[in-house]
C-alpha cells in the first residue's frame, strides 16, 4: 500500500501497558497556572487602584516564595517542586493579602514562613509538601503576621490611582476598613460606610490590595468555576452561608447584609483560599460542610466574638477539621448500604 | 477541552473521537487465506477442540465444544482446511490453543444449527439451548456466555430488560452503526429474548444523548410495543457500564456479589441481540460481528462486517494500513481496552473496536504528588475515593483498601485518566484487588 507504513515496522514498535491508555492533557502545573489566570483580574484591579507598587510586592511575595521552597527541598534533599507553580501561587496570593502599605521585609518573612513552615514542614504535623499540608499556606501565614506584625497593618491607605508610589505608611492617608465601622456587634450599617457599589467595585476602599474590587475577584471565580479548578459549592457555598447568618442578625437587613459581604476578606477568601486542595475537604460532601462551616463562622467571629479578620482564623479551623469531616462524610460506595468506615489520613506513603 | 459548569460527578469526558468511523456505513471486511480461532474467546472454561488438522470444515461448523456450563462453543466462519492447532497470541495477552484455518474461499455452507424460522411457539427451553448451541457470548466487551446469563433462576422475577446501546468508549462505533442500519435485526432478536420473562414490564434501550439519529430510526421501529422505551442517557464515561446502566434507568443499585438478575434486570448488548435474531431466526451461529477500527494513525478509518477468526492486520489493511508509526493498538477502547502487542491477534467474539493512538495520544507522563484536587473521587462512577485506595494499596496496607471499597471497583479507568498528578491510580487498585484475593484465598 503506497505510502504507508510498513505493518511489520508499526508492529515492532507497538507499545503495550495496562488501560486506560489515555490521560486527560491537564497536569498538575497546568491547573496551577489556571489558578494564576483567575488572580489576573483581582491583580489588575489592585495596580489599578493602589499603583505599580502593587507589582514589587506580588514580585517579593511570590519569588521569595518560589526561591525559598527551592532552598528547603535542597537543604532537604528532597526533590525540588518548584516547577509545578504551586509555590508560585501560594506567594501571589499571600503577596494580594497585604495592604500596600506593608513594609517588604513583613512580606518576605510571612512567604518563606508560608512555603517553609506550613507547606513543606506541615507545621509540624506531619509530612508536608504540595497536597499534604493541613493546613492553607497563605491564611496561615498572613494570619500569623497579623498577629506578629500588628503596626504594620494598622494603616489603611486609601487607593491614589496607578502611579502612587510606594508608600511611607506615616504619611499617606490612612483610614479604618469598612468592616471596622460594623465589626462591633452591629446590626445595622453606619453611615461612614461606604455604598455598596463602592464596595463592589473596590472604589476608595482601603484594604488589602487583592481583595478590594469583589467584581474583580468574581471574574476570577467564574473563571475557576468554568474550567472546572474549583468546585463552584466552596466560594457560593462559603459567602451563601455567611450571609445567611448575617441576614439573621441584622433581622433581615438587606443593606446589613450585603455590606457583609462585600467587605473583607470574604470573597477573596472564600473564592482563592478555601478552595485551597491540600487543606480542604476531599469528600464531596465533606467540601459542602467545609464551606459552610467556614461561612458560618466567618461570620460568628465578625459578630460574636467581634474579630473582624475572622476569615482567616475560620479557614484554619475548617483546615483542622477537614480531615475528620472527612473521615465521617466518605461517600456510599454504589451497592453499600453504609459509608465505609475507616480512618482518614492523608500521609505520603514513600515518606513513611 | 472540558469547558462546562456543573462539576459532573460519577463520569469523565474523555474526548469522543467518534467523528473519524460515526457516519461511515458498515461494510464487509475481506477474508484472508489463514484464519485463527481461540478456543478461549469468553469467561468462563474454554471451548474443547472437535476436529483434529487436515479436516474440511465449513462456514457454520463447530471447530471447537464448550468446556462446561459457563462456556461457548466456536465455530468456523470460513470453510476449508484445518492447517494447525497451536497456541497462538490472543488479544487480552498470554497465548492461548487456537484453531487454524485454511480458507478455501468456496464458502460451503454447514447446515444451520436449528431449523431456520422462530415461532412464537419456541419454548423458552429451546431458545436458551439455540443461544447455546450459536455460540453467544456478551459482545459489548464483557464477553459472558450469554445462554447463562439470560437464564436466571426463576426466583429472578426479570421485569426489565435494558439493551445496551451506550457506547461510552471513545472511538467506537460499531454499535451505533449496528443499531442504524441493522434496527430491525435488533428489535427481532429482542423479541425473542422479552418471550423468556413472564414478570417483564419494560425493555429500556439505553442510548448517549450524542446519538440522535439513532433514537429516531429506535423510536420508529419500537413505535407498536408499548414495553419499549428508548431513553437518552447524558454521553459521558463509562455510562454503558453495567452498574451506571441500571441505576440510571431503574435507580436500582447492584449490591457487591450481586449479579443484574437479582435487581430483576437482564442486561443485553445490541450486537448480542442482534446475534440471538440470527441463531434463533436463521439457524446461525456466531461467525461474524460488527466493528469499528479508527484513530488518527489509521489512514481510513471504517466500520467492518468481520468474520470472527480474522487476523487484525488484515482488518487494518481493509482500512488502508497505518499513515504513521502508531503508539498502540487497542482492542475495544482506550478506556477499558487492551493494548495488543501482536497485529495477528484475531478478531474474538467480544471485540467492539480496534482503537489506534498515535505515539503522542499513547505518552504516558511521569507521576507526580497528588494534590488532593479530588478530581478522581468526582469521576469515580461507583463513589470510591480512589486516592486512598491507591495510598492504602502504597503503603501496604491491604485491609484498609479493601474497606475502602477496592473490590468495587469496576476499573472503568476514569480515575487514572482523570488524574493531573498522572498518579496510576487504577493500576495500584488493581494491586490492592489482587492482593485482597490472594489473602481470601489463603
Ligand atoms: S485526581 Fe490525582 S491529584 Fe487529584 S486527588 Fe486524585 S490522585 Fe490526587
Ligand atoms: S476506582 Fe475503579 S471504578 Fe472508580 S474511577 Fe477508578 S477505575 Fe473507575
Amino acid at each position: 500500500m503506497e505510502n504507508s507504513v510498513d505493518m511489520k515496522k508499526a508492529q515492532n514498535k507497538l507499545q503495550v501497558g495496562p488501560s486506560p491508555h489515555i490521560r486527560t492533557r491537564r497536569t498538575t502545573k497546568s491547573m496551577m497556572i489556571e489558578m494564576l489566570i483567575a488572580l489576573v483580574p483581582p491583580i489588575i484591579a489592585a495596580s489599578y487602584f493602589f499603583g505599580w507598587w502593587v507589582f514589587v510586592q506580588l514580585a517579593v511575595a511570590s519569588g521569595v516564595a518560589v526561591l525559598s521552597e527551592y532552598a528547603f527541598q535542597k537543604m532537604t534533599h528532597r526533590k525540588v517542586t518548584i516547577k509545578d507553580c504551586s509555590a508560585l501561587v501560594t506567594g501571589t496570593l499571600l503577596g494580594l493579602s497585604f495592604p500596600v502599605t506593608a513594609p517588604l521585609w513583613v512580606v518576605t518573612v510571612t512567604s518563606i514562613f508560608a512555603i517553609v513552615v506550613v507547606k513543606q514542614w506541615n507545621a509540624g504535623l506531619g509530612n508536608g509538601g504540595i497536597g499534604r499540608n493541613y493546613l492553607n499556606p497563605a491564611v496561615t501565614a498572613r494570619v500569623c503576621a497579623k498577629i506578629f506584625f500588628t503596626p504594620f497593618f494598622t494603616d489603611w491607605v486609601l487607593p491614589t490611582g496607578f502611579s502612587a508610589g510606594p508608600y511611607g505608611g506615616v504619611d499617606a492617608v490612612s483610614s479604618s476598613t469598612p468592616l471596622e465601622f460594623i465589626g462591633h456587634g452591629a446590626q445595622s450599617v453606619s453611615n461612614q460606610v461606604p455604598a455598596l457599589r463602592e464596595l463592589f467595585l473596590g472604589v476608595n476602599l482601603g484594604g488589602n490590595i487583592g481583595e478590594t474590587s469583589k467584581l474583580a475577584i468574581l471574574i476570577g471565580m467564574l473563571y475557576l468555576i468554568f474550567r472546572r479548578i474549583i468546585s463552584p459549592k466552596i466560594p457560593l457555598l462559603f459567602i451563601g452561608s455567611t450571609v445567611l447568618v448575617m441576614c439573621f442578625w441584622g433581622s433581615f437587613d438587606l443593606e446589613f447584609m450585603l455590606t457583609h459581604a462585600l467587605t473583607g476578606t470574604l470573597f477573596f477568601g472564600a473564592t482563592y483560599m478555601a478552595t485551597d486542595y491540600s487543606s480542604g475537604a476531599l469528600t464531596p460532601a465533606g467540601k459542602t460542610v467545609f464551606a459552610i462551616g467556614g461561612g458560618v463562622l466567618t461570620a460568628l467571629l465578625r459578630l460574636v466574638f467581634d474579630y473582624p479578620g475572622g476569615l482567616g482564623i475560620a479557614i484554619i479551623i475548617m483546615n483542622i477539621c477537614a480531615p475528620f469531616i472527612d473521615q465521617k462524610l466518605m461517600p456510599r460506595i454504589y451497592g453499600h448500604k453504609k459509608r465505609p468506615n475507616v480512618k482518614f489520613d492523608r500521609q505520603n506513603p514513600n515518606q513513611l | 477541552m472540558e469547558f462546562s459548569f456543573m462539576y459532573k460527578e460519577g463520569g469523565a469526558h474523555p474526548d469522543e473521537q467518534k467523528g473519524f468511523t460515526d457516519s461511515k456505513p458498515i461494510i464487509d471486511a475481506s477474508v484472508p487465506k489463514l484464519m485463527a480461532y481461540p478456543i478461549a474467546m469468553h469467561i468462563g472454561a474454554p471451548a474443547a477442540p472437535i476436529v483434529e488438522v487436515g479436516d474440511q470444515v465449513k462456514v457454520g461448523q463447530m471447530i471447537a465444544k464448550e468446556g462446561g456450563f459457563v462456556s461457548a462453543h466456536v465455530y468456523s466462519s470460513v470453510s476449508g482446511e484445518v492447517v494447525a492447532i497451536e497456541k497462538r497470541a490472543q488479544a487480552g495477552g498470554g497465548e492461548v490453543d487456537s484453531i487454524i484455518v485454511k480458507n478455501d474461499y468456496a464458502y460451503t455452507r454447514a447446515e444451520p444449527i436449528v431449523k431456520p424460522g422462530y415461532s412464537s411457539e419456541t419454548s423458552n427451553k429451546e431458545i436458551i439451548d439455540t443461544i447455546r448451541k450459536a455460540g453467544i457470548v456478551g459482545m459489548g466487551g464483557a464477553s459472558f456466555p450469554a445462554a447463562v446469563k439470560l437464564a436466571p433462576p426463576e426466583e429472578a422475577k426479570i421485569d426489565t430488560i435494558i439493551l445496551n446501546g451506550a457506547e461510552c468508549e471513545p472511538y467506537s462505533t460499531s454499535d451505533h452503526r449496528v443499531m442504524l442500519e441493522y434496527t430491525d435485526e435488533i428489535i427481532k432478536g429482542i423479541d425473542i429474548v422479552s418471550q423468556l420473562y413472564p414478570d417483564l414490564k419494560n425493555i429500556y434501550i439505553g442510548i448517549e444523548d450524542n446519538k440522535k439519529d439513532v433514537k429516531e430510526v429506535l423510536e420508529k421501529a419500537t413505535a407498536a410495543n408499548k414495553k419499549v422505551a428508548v431513553q437518552t442517557l447524558k454521553a459521558m464515561y463509562p455510562q454503558g457500564s453495567e452498574k451506571n446502566l441500571i441505576k440510571s434507568l431503574t435507580g436500582r443499585e447492584v449490591q457487591p456479589g450481586e449479579l443484574p438478575a437479582d435487581v430483576h434486570v437482564i442486561l443485553l448488548n445490541v450486537s448480542s441481540a442482534r446475534a440471538v435474531y440470527h441463531a434463533c431466526e436463521l439457524g446461525e451461529p456466531l461467525i461474524e460481528r460488527v466493528i469499528s477500527v479508527s484513530g488518527a494513525p489509521v489512514k481510513n478509518p471504517q466500520n467492518l462486517k468481520v468474520r470472527i477468526g480474522t487476523p487484525m492486520e488484515s482488518v487494518i489493511d481493509d482500512c488502508e494500513g497505518f499513515s504513521e508509526i502508531p503508539g498502540k493498538v487497542l482492542s475495544g477502547g482506550p478506556m477499558m481496552g487492551g493494548a495488543v502487542g501482536d497485529l495477528s491477534v484475531p478478531i474474538s467474539k467480544g471485540m467492539t473496536a480496534i482503537s489506534v493512538l498515535t505515539r503522542k495520544e499513547a505518552q504516558i507522563e511521569e507521576p507526580e504528588n497528588c494534590i488532593m484536587c479530588s478530581e478522581c473521587l468526582h469521576v469515580c462512577p461507583v463513589s470510591l475515593q480512589p486516592i486512598l485506595i491507591s495510598e492504602a494499596f502504597e503503603r501496604g496496607d491491604i485491609e484498609k483498601a479493601e474497606k475502602l471499597g477496592a473490590m468495587d471497583c469496576i476499573e472503568c479507568g476514569n480515575c487514572s485518566f482523570i488524574c493531573p498528578s498522572k498518579i496510576p491510580l487504577l493500576e495500584n487498585i488493581r494491586g490492592a484487588k489482587a492482593a485482597i484475593q490472594a489473602r481470601q484465598e489463603g
